[in-house]
Formats: C-alpha cells, structure tokens, sequence
C-alpha cells in the first residue's frame, strides 16, 4: 500500500548508484512529496524547502553508491540527508523560522490522539511509520510535543523548554523518558 | 565514565545525537566517538531508523514539476530531445519568437551594466542574457572586444553533480558551435574571447552540461542545453 516500500527503494537506490536515470525518476516520484512536506515543516517556505529538495537529491544521485543497503533504511537515509541540509540552511540564515502548531498531518495527529489504534493502520506511510505512529500514540501527548520539537526544528532542550514554557528540567526527563519508551515499545513491535 | 562500556548511557546519548538535543562539546565529543566506534554508529543508525519516520508525520507535499528539471539538469541527465542542429533551430526560434521582451530586456541590461562600469572600466561591446527553458534569467555575459575578455555571471546559482560542469559555447551562423570554456555554479568567471566570437558571426551563446572538464568530443557540446541567450552587440 505504500510507495516507499524500503525493499524497492532500495533496489532503486542501487539502480541509481549505476546511473539509471529511470530508477531515479522512480525514486523522486516515490519520496519526493513526503520529503518535500518533511522540509517545508522544518522551513516553512516553499522556495526554501525547494532548494533543499533539490540539493538533496542531486546529492542522493551523487552519493547512491556509498549508501550501504544493510544498515539503515533507505528512507533514513534520504530523510537524514533532507533533514541535515534544511537544517544547514537554517543556520547559514540565521533564520528565526515561525514554529507552527501543526507540524504533523492531521490525520497523523488525529490517529495519534486517537484511544482505538486502528486509524493508524490506514494512514498512508510505511511499516515503519506505523510502528512509530503506535508508539508515540501510547506516550502522553506533551512527551510527544517536546520530542516531534526537538525533531523538526532543530532546538537544544532549553529551547523546546522555552517554546512549551517548562522547566528545562523537565523537557530533559520528558525527553529521555519518551525516547526510552519509543525504544521499548518499537523493540516489542519488532519482536512481535 | 565510558561510554563504550555503558550500553544505557551510549543507548541515551545516541538518541539524543540524532534526535538534536545533545548539543556543543557534548556532541563533538560523541561524534570523536563514533569516528573511532563502529558499534557505536550502529547504534546511531538504529535511533535513526527509529526516529526518522518521523518525517512521515507531515502532511505529503508535491513539489512543483521545475525542482525535478532542476535535479535533472544539475545531475546531467535531462533528456535531450533531438539531435544539437534542430536544438540550435528550436532556439533560434525561440528567441525569435521572444522579439520585443528579448530585445527590451537586453536594452535594460545595457544601461545597468553602462550606469554601473561608467568610470570604472570601458563598457562591455556584447552583451547576452542566458536565461533557462523557463525563461529565467541565469546568467549574464559581457564581451570586451579590446580586452579579448568574456566575463560571465550567474545571477541564479547552480547545483552541479560533483561529475559534471558547466560549459558554454559560441553558437555560430553557420558550422559547430566552438566552446568558449567552462563556467563556475556560482559567482563570476573570465574566460578569453576569441576573434571570431562576435555577434557577427555568433548568434547565441548556450550553456550544456558535460562530463566533468568538459565535452570530450571536439566539435561540439554532448550534453543538453540549458541556458541560451541571444549574443547582441551594444
């Protein structure tokens, strides 16, 4: 049901490191839209999270051969590619960008919020994504703020602190304590 | 304490690494780590499986069909749609057909460039505005006849695949374009003019992208165009 099928991406990866241009097309069409609302979430202005887009995978094209198929997914790899040079730009602007209450989709939100699981399960992103979707369900809904937080938008623990208004020793137990769970919770999934 | 040797800890700090939060001295000195730690960086790797699907959460966008024909041409693999003769009549026409705009706008880019060298240097002799199948203006040239200087300028960055460059040739009225020399993704660059580069016999200057260090085929360009612009004489 999901086009980033991470067996298939990754035999376009491999593809695309041989230089078939068709495979990378197949790529773009299969990542592109969620890598591109990914950045704009981080950005939060379209040309921005163009240019990112843009440089991120003529660097995917450049770097296919050295992205090793047995360690980490395909799609964490293009995601920590996009992610890392959003995050560059960010810095090279020294841009405040305006953090926006809704970064997740709002049926993401919605099956989040959810106490049945199953919107979840219709949700249209990976197996992984789903795993972690159930899993970050099943944290409180203020763990889930300072974590989604930290990982869109690039801020240290007393920045998310000031962004909830909390104690900065609070966001750090929140924090490891939600990041434990996760780990725990996906680690069942896996096994299951 | 060492970290190697305290798999809660490194668990802790890993997932802080790739979640953001672990920050300055801290993590540099993780990162001297990881350098060192193979079992460390899978450690790493596995937080990031766990936590990139995070980026799934947010609304799925298309971008706009122009990020890909940028891809395409910084990686080099835009289609080329027929062979350089008939690409060279299509541009031809194009600029043709641009008439009064094309014509306008290189008047508006003469007098910048006169109001702003006046005093400073002689004014350009030949002036082309390279701009993309778009439209969008990409790159200016000026020629300097008694200099024997071309000087180009991209007003409009690009991103190249690290196996390719730019390169720009003199499209003539007549026989192979000749190359003219390779162009920086950004910035300026001067490259010589030749004698027989002029607007008199040349009527168009087109940028392609080649193999890295330029077209190995000694009469003419391999890879697509995708910057043009009329060459005119001010």
């Amino acid at each position: 049901m999901s086009d980033t099928d991470p067996q298939q991406l990754r035999s376009l990866l491999a593809a695309v490191a041989r230089r078939d241009a068709a495979a990378f097309r197949a790529l773009y069409d299969a990542t592109s839209p969620k890598l591109f609302g990914f950045a704009l979430r981080i950005l939060n202005r379209k040309e921005l999270a163009e240019d990112v887009l843009q440089e991120s995978f003529v660097s995917v094209w450049n770097n296919a051969g050295s992205y090793q198929a047995g360690l980490a997914a395909p799609m964490t790899w293009m995601t920590t590619i996009v992610r890392n040079r959003a995050y560059d730009l960010l810095r090279r602007m020294d841009a405040t960008v305006e953090i926006d209450a809704d970064t997740f989709d709002k049926d993401v939100m919605e099956a989040l919020e959810s106490s049945d699981p199953s919107p979840i399960d219709v949700l249209s992103m990976d197996a992984e994504a789903r795993a972690l979707a159930h899993c970050f369900s099943r944290l409180e809904g203020l763990h889930r703020q300072a974590i989604a937080l930290a990982f869109y938008h690039d801020l240290s623990h007393s920045e998310v602190a000031q962004q909830m208004k909390l104690p900065l020793g609070t966001v750090k137990t929140w924090v490891r304590r939600g990041l434990e769970r996760l780990r725990t919770c996906l680690t069942r999934l896996e096994g299951a | 304490m060492n970290i190697e040797r305290n798999p809660e800890l490194l668990d802790r700090l890993a997932a802080e690494y790739v979640l953001g939060t672990l920050r300055n001295g801290a993590r540099r000195r993780f990162d001297t780590l990881l350098a060192r730690h193979a079992a460390m960086r899978r450690v790493v790797e596995q937080w990031q499986d766990r936590l990139c699907p995070l980026a799934q959460f947010a609304p799925a966008e298309a971008p706009r069909p122009q990020v890909w024909d940028n891809i395409a041409r910084a990686t080099g693999i835009a289609p080329q749609p027929s062979g350089w003769m008939s690409r060279l009549r299509e541009s031809l026409s194009f600029w043709r057909g641009l008439g009064l705009t094309s014509s306008a706008l290189a008047m508006v880019l003469a007098a910048v460039l006169l109001t702003q060298q006046a005093g400073v240097q002689a004014p350009p002799s030949f002036v082309a505005m390279l701009a993309d199948d778009k439209s969008q203006p990409v790159a200016v040239v000026t020629g300097d006849a008694r200099r024997h200087q071309l000087t180009v300028k991209l007003v409009a960055p690009q991103t190249v695949a690290a196996d390719r460059s730019l390169e720009l040739w003199a499209v003539p009225k007549q026989g192979n374009p000749r190359s003219l020399g390779l162009l920086a993704a950004d910035g300026s660059i001067t490259l010589p003019l030749p004698e027989n580069a002029t607007p008199d016999t040349v009527a168009l200057l087109a940028v392609t992208v080649e193999p890295k260090g330029g077209s190995p085929k000694a009469d003419g360009p391999t890879g697509p165009i995708v910057f043009k612009g009329a060459w005119l004489r001010i």
